[in-house]
C-alpha cells in the first residue's frame, strides 16, 4: 500500500482513501447492510482535472506502467474503411440552433466483460461530469452497431415528432413525454433544461428510422450495449467541437485495447450540412520540438538530451534526440490533450525526474522590500488601540442585508452596498459597508464576559464606486466600541483623541481634526458627532440608538466610533 | 518581499480567471463555488488592449501555446465577483510590472481575504485569508521555487517538506507542498505553488 501511495505521489495523483466496498456500505448504511459485500481492497484516487486519460482503470494503469517502464506506449491507429464500406453520420442544418457539432467512431470486434463494461459506462459518466460540463458542452452516446444500420442522420425535430423507447423503459414515448418522465429522476433531471425550451430537440436516427439517442438526455433502448456486443458505434454531440473531438479520442484510445486488433479504431465519415466531409476520430499525433537546455533551465537540473528523452517517454510523450544532439522531438499522443505548450512538456520531464530529486536553490534576486503604506498604518494603529485597552476582533466581511440596513435603522438603498447574486445562506447577502454590525454581533456572542467590553477592528469595508474599473472599492475603516452599564461616550471620544494624537493630527479646524454635532440613524439623537479631518468627513462617533442595541440582541448601552483611515496614509 | 496592494474584494472575472488562463467553462467559475455579484454585476472597464490579447490566447493560442480553442466571451469576463484567490492581485501587479519601461526583478507578497461560495463546516469557511508570494526574475527554475518554499516554511517551524506534482490552470509545472504532521502522523498539504505559464 505504501509503495502505491509513493507511486501516486510521484506521478501526481492523490491516493485519497484505501477502503473496500464493505467499508463504504458500513459507513453509509451501517454494519448490518455491509455483511456479504466485497472485502476486496479499493483505492480511491484523485486525478488532476486536466488529465482525461487517467479517468478510467485502463488509462490509469497504462499511464503508470509506461511511467514504470513496464510497457511501451501503445500506438493508436485509425483504420479508414474502403470506399462505401465505412459508416457515415450525416448532420442536417436543423441541429445548428440547438447542438451543432457531432463526431463519431466505431470500435470493431470488441470483447466486453462485466468489469470492462462497467468501466466503459463509468468513463462516460466521468467525462460527462468533467470536460463535458455536465453534458452541456458534449454528450456521449454508445450503441450496439449490430442492432442498427447506417448511414446515420443527426438532426433536430419538434418534440412531438420524436418517438422512441428510452433506455431501460418498456414502452415508447414522445420527446415531450420523456421530459415529463424524467423530471423526477435524480440523475437525469439536471440535463432536461439543456434542450427543454428549444423548438427542436436533437435526435439521431439510423437509415431505418430507429432512434439511437436524443442527446443529451438519453439513448434508445434498441441500441443498448450488452456484454455480448461486438461492435460499438460511438457518437459525441455538443456545442464545443474541440471538446467533442477530445472526448471521442479519449474513449476510443482507452477501450480500443479490447478490440480484436488492439488499439485500432474504425473511422466514421461525418457529412456536414454544406456537403463537406470529415473523418473522425482525428487521433492526431502532434510533434513539438523542444530544446533540452530549455527543459534543464526551467527545472533546475542538468540532464543529457537522451536521458531527457527517456524521461519524457516514461510520461507517455515519446521523444528522441534529433539535430546534432541539441533538439528533442516530442510526440504528443491524442490522449494528452493537456499538453498545449512547451511548459507542459517541462512539467512532465520534471515529474519523471522526480520533484523531490531536484536540488533546492535560493534565487539570487536582490530586492529592497516595502510594506504597503496602508497596511503599515493599520498595523501601527492596531498596536496603539490595543495599548489603550481595546481588544481586537476579526469579523466576516459578508453579512446579511438587515445587518447593515434595517438593524441600523436605515434603508438598504442608502448604503450603496455591493450585493451578491448567489449567496448560499442569508448571512452572506451583501458585503459590509460598515464595521459596526460585526462588532455588535461579536459582543452579542460574548455577553457572558465581564463588563466593560471594549472591542475594535481595523479592516476593509466595500462600497460601490463607479470610478473604479470593477465598479466597487474597499475602504480601510477603524471601528471601536464600548459596551457597559453606561454608554461611555467620553471613553470613545478619548479614544478618538488618542488615535489623532498618535497620527500627529492636531485638534484644530485648519490643519487638524474637529468634531461637530450631527444626526446618525444608528445613533442616539443628540449624542452623535461627525469627525472631520483633512478637509473631509471621515466618520462618526456617538452613543448607539437603543433600537439598534435591541435589534442586535443586546441589553446594555454602548458607544461607537468609526472612521476611515485612508486619508492618513 | 514587497507587499502588493490587495484592497479590493470585488474583482472582475477577467482578473480573477481569464488573465490567469482559467477557461471560461472551468467548474470553479460555477455558481456553486464563486460569489457572483448582483450589484454591480459587471465591471465597467477592462484594460484596453490587454483583454483582446487574453481573448486570443484562450481561443487561438499564442506565445507558443495551442490555447484552449473555444469561443471566448467578453461578457463572461466582465462578470463581477468576490475574489476567490489573491492571485488576481498578483496578476494586476505583474501587469503593472510588464508596463514598466525596463524590467526589474521583484519579489512580492500579500496576505488578505478571499471568498468562496462553500457551505461552512469544521474545515471550510466562506471567507478566509491567503498568503501569497511571487518572485519574478530571469533564469528562475523549479529548484528555486522549492528553495524559497523551504526557507519560508522553515521560518514557520515546518522543516520536513515533500513536493507533489499538481495542476493549476495558470502554472505549469505546479506543485503541492506537503509537510509531515507529527500529531496526525501523516503528510498534510500546506501549500500550492507553481511556475507561471509563459
Amino acid at each position: 500500500d505504501e509503495e502505491f501511495d509513493e507511486l501516486c505521489f510521484e506521478f501526481g495523483l492523490e491516493l485519497d482513501e484505501i477502503t473496500s466496498e464493505k467499508d463504504i456500505i458500513s459507513k453509509e448504511k451501517g454494519e448490518e447492510k455491509a455483511k456479504g459485500a466485497s472485502d476486496v481492497v479499493l483505492y480511491k484516487i484523485d486525478v488532476p482535472a486536466n488529465r482525461y486519460d487517467l479517468l478510467c482503470m485502463e488509462g490509469l494503469v497504462r499511464g503508470l506502467q509506461v511511467f514504470k517502464e513496464r510497457i511501451n506506449l501503445p500506438r493508436y491507429e485509425k483504420i479508414i474503411p474502403a470506399e462505401g464500406e465505412g459508416q457515415r453520420l450525416i448532420i442536417t442544418e436543423q441541429t445548428a440552433q440547438v447542438r451543432p457539432h457531432a463526431v463519431a467512431a466505431v470500435l470493431r470486434n470488441i470483447t466486453f466483460t462485466k468489469d470492462r463494461y462497467d468501466s466503459f459506462i463509468d468513463l462516460q459518466e466521468k467525462l460527462h461530469q468533467n470536460i463535458c460540463r455536465k453534458r452541456a458542452l458534449v454528450a456521449i452516446g454508445t450503441h450496439d452497431l449490430d442492432t442498427i444500420t447506417g448511414p446515420f442522420t443527426y438532426t433536430a425535430k419538434a418534440p412531438s415528432e420524436i418517438k422512441f423507447k428510452p433506455l431501460n423503459q418498456s414502452q415508447e414515448y414522445t420527446a415531450s413525454q420523456i421530459m415529463d418522465l424524467y423530471r423526477t429522476d435524480s440523475h437525469l433531471r439536471h440535463y432536461l433544461p439543456l434542450i427543454e425550451n428549444k423548438p427542436r430537440y436533437p435526435v439521431i436516427y439510423d437509415s431505418n428510422g430507429v432512434v439511437l439517442s436524443m442527446p443529451p438526455i438519453i439513448n434508445g433502448d434498441h441500441t443498448k450495449i450488452t456484454l455480448n456486443t461486438r461492435n460499438v458505434f460511438i457518437e459525441c454531440t455538443g456545442t464545443d467541437i474541440t471538446k467533442a473531438k477530445i472526448v471521442l479520442d479519449i474513449i476510443v484510445t482507452m477501450f480500443s485495447e479490447y478490440c480484436e486488433k488492439p488499439f485500432t479504431v474504425e473511422a466514421v465519415e461525418v457529412v456536414y450540412p454544406n456537403g463537406k466531409t470529415h473523418i473522425y476520430p482525428e487521433l492526431a499525433y502532434r510533434t513539438e520540438k523542444v530544446k533540452p537546455e530549455y527543459i534543464n533551465k526551467k527545472v533546475g537540473i542538468s540532464e543529457t538530451p537522451s536521458s531527457l528523452a527517456k524521461l519524457l517517454t516514461r510520461m507517455c510523450l515519446k521523444s528522441h534526440v534529433t539535430g546534432n544532439g541539441n533538439h528533442l522531438e516530442v510526440e504528443i499522443p491524442p490522449t494528452r490533450a493537456d499538453i498545449i505548450h512547451a511548459c507542459d512538456i517541462v512539467e512532465d520531464a520534471a515529474i519523471a525526474y522526480g520533484y523531490n530529486n531536484i536540488q533546492m536553490l535560493i534565487p539570487k534576486t536582490y530586492t529592497i522590500a516595502n510594506q504597503l503604506p496602508l497596511n503599515k498604518l493599520a498595523e501601527l494603529l492596531r498596536l496603539d488601540l490595543a495599548a489603550a485597552g481595546f481588544t481586537e476582533a476579526l469579523t466576516f466581511a459578508l453579512c446579511s442585508q438587515e445587518d447593515i440596513a434595517d438593524k441600523l435603522r436605515t434603508d438598504i438603498s442608502a448604503t450603496n452596498a455591493v450585493r451578491i447574486a448567489n449567496p448560499k445562506t442569508a448571512e452572506f447577502q451583501v458585503a459590509r459597508t460598515t464595521l459596526i454590525p460585526g462588532l455588535l454581533k461579536t459582543i452579542a456572542a460574548n455577553r457572558k464576559m465581564p463588563l466593560p467590553l471594549k472591542l475594535f477592528e481595523i479592516s476593509d469595508i466595500v462600497v460601490k464606486d463607479p470610478n473604479t474599473d470593477v465598479g466597487a472599492r474597499n475602504y480601510r475603516h477603524l471601528c471601536a466600541i464600548y459596551y457597559n452599564k453606561s454608554p461611555g461616550f467620553e471613553i470613545i471620544h478619548g479614544l478618538l483623541d488618542r488615535v489623532m494624537q498618535v497620527l500627529e493630527v492636531p485638534p484644530n479646524e485648519e490643519n487638524g481634526y474637529t468634531i461637530k454635532a450631527a444626526e446618525g440613524t444608528a445613533f442616539f439623537p443628540g449624542r452623535c458627532a461627525e469627525v472631520f479631518a483633512k478637509g473631509q468627513s471621515i466618520g462618526k462617533l456617538g452613543v448607539v440608538h437603543p433600537d439598534v442595541i435591541t435589534k442586535f440582541e443586546l441589553t446594555m448601552p454602548c458607544s461607537v466610533l468609526e472612521i476611515n483611515i485612508e486619508p492618513f496614509v | 518581499f514587497t507587499e502588493m496592494p490587495t484592497d479590493n474584494f470585488v474583482e472582475s472575472s477577467f482578473w480573477n480567471f481569464d488573465a490567469l488562463f482559467q477557461p471560461q467553462q472551468h467548474p470553479a467559475r460555477d455558481q456553486h463555488d464563486t460569489f457572483f455579484l448582483l450589484d454591480p454585476a459587471e465591471a465597467p472597464q477592462l484594460p484596453p488592449g490587454y483583454w483582446s490579447k487574453v481573448k486570443k490566447v484562450h481561443s487561438q493560442g499564442g506565445y507558443s501555446s495551442q490555447g484552449y480553442r473555444y469561443e471566448w466571451k467578453v461578457e463572461e469576463a466582465k462578470k463581477n465577483l468576490l475574489r476567490t484567490h489573491t492571485t488576481s492581485a498578483s496578476a494586476r501587479a505583474l501587469f503593472q510590472l510588464a508596463r514598466q519601461e525596463k524590467f526589474s526583478p521583484v519579489k512580492y507578497f500579500s496576505i488578505d481575504r478571499v471568498f468562496r461560495n462553500e457551505s461552512l463546516d469544521a474545515t471550510h469557511l466562506a471567507e478566509f485569508h491567503q498568503v501569497e508570494g511571487l518572485v519574478a526574475d530571469r533564469g528562475l527554475t523549479l529548484g528555486h521555487l522549492m528553495g524559497v518554499l523551504r526557507q519560508f516554511f522553515s521560518k514557520l517551524g515546518i522543516s520536513q517538506l515533500r513536493f507533489k506534482p499538481a495542476y493549476n490552470p495558470y502554472t505549469e509545472p505546479s506543485m503541492e507542498v506537503f509537510s509531515y504532521h507529527e500529531g496526525l502522523k501523516k503528510w498534510v498539504e500546506v501549500g500550492n505553488s507553481g511556475v507561471f505559464r509563459p
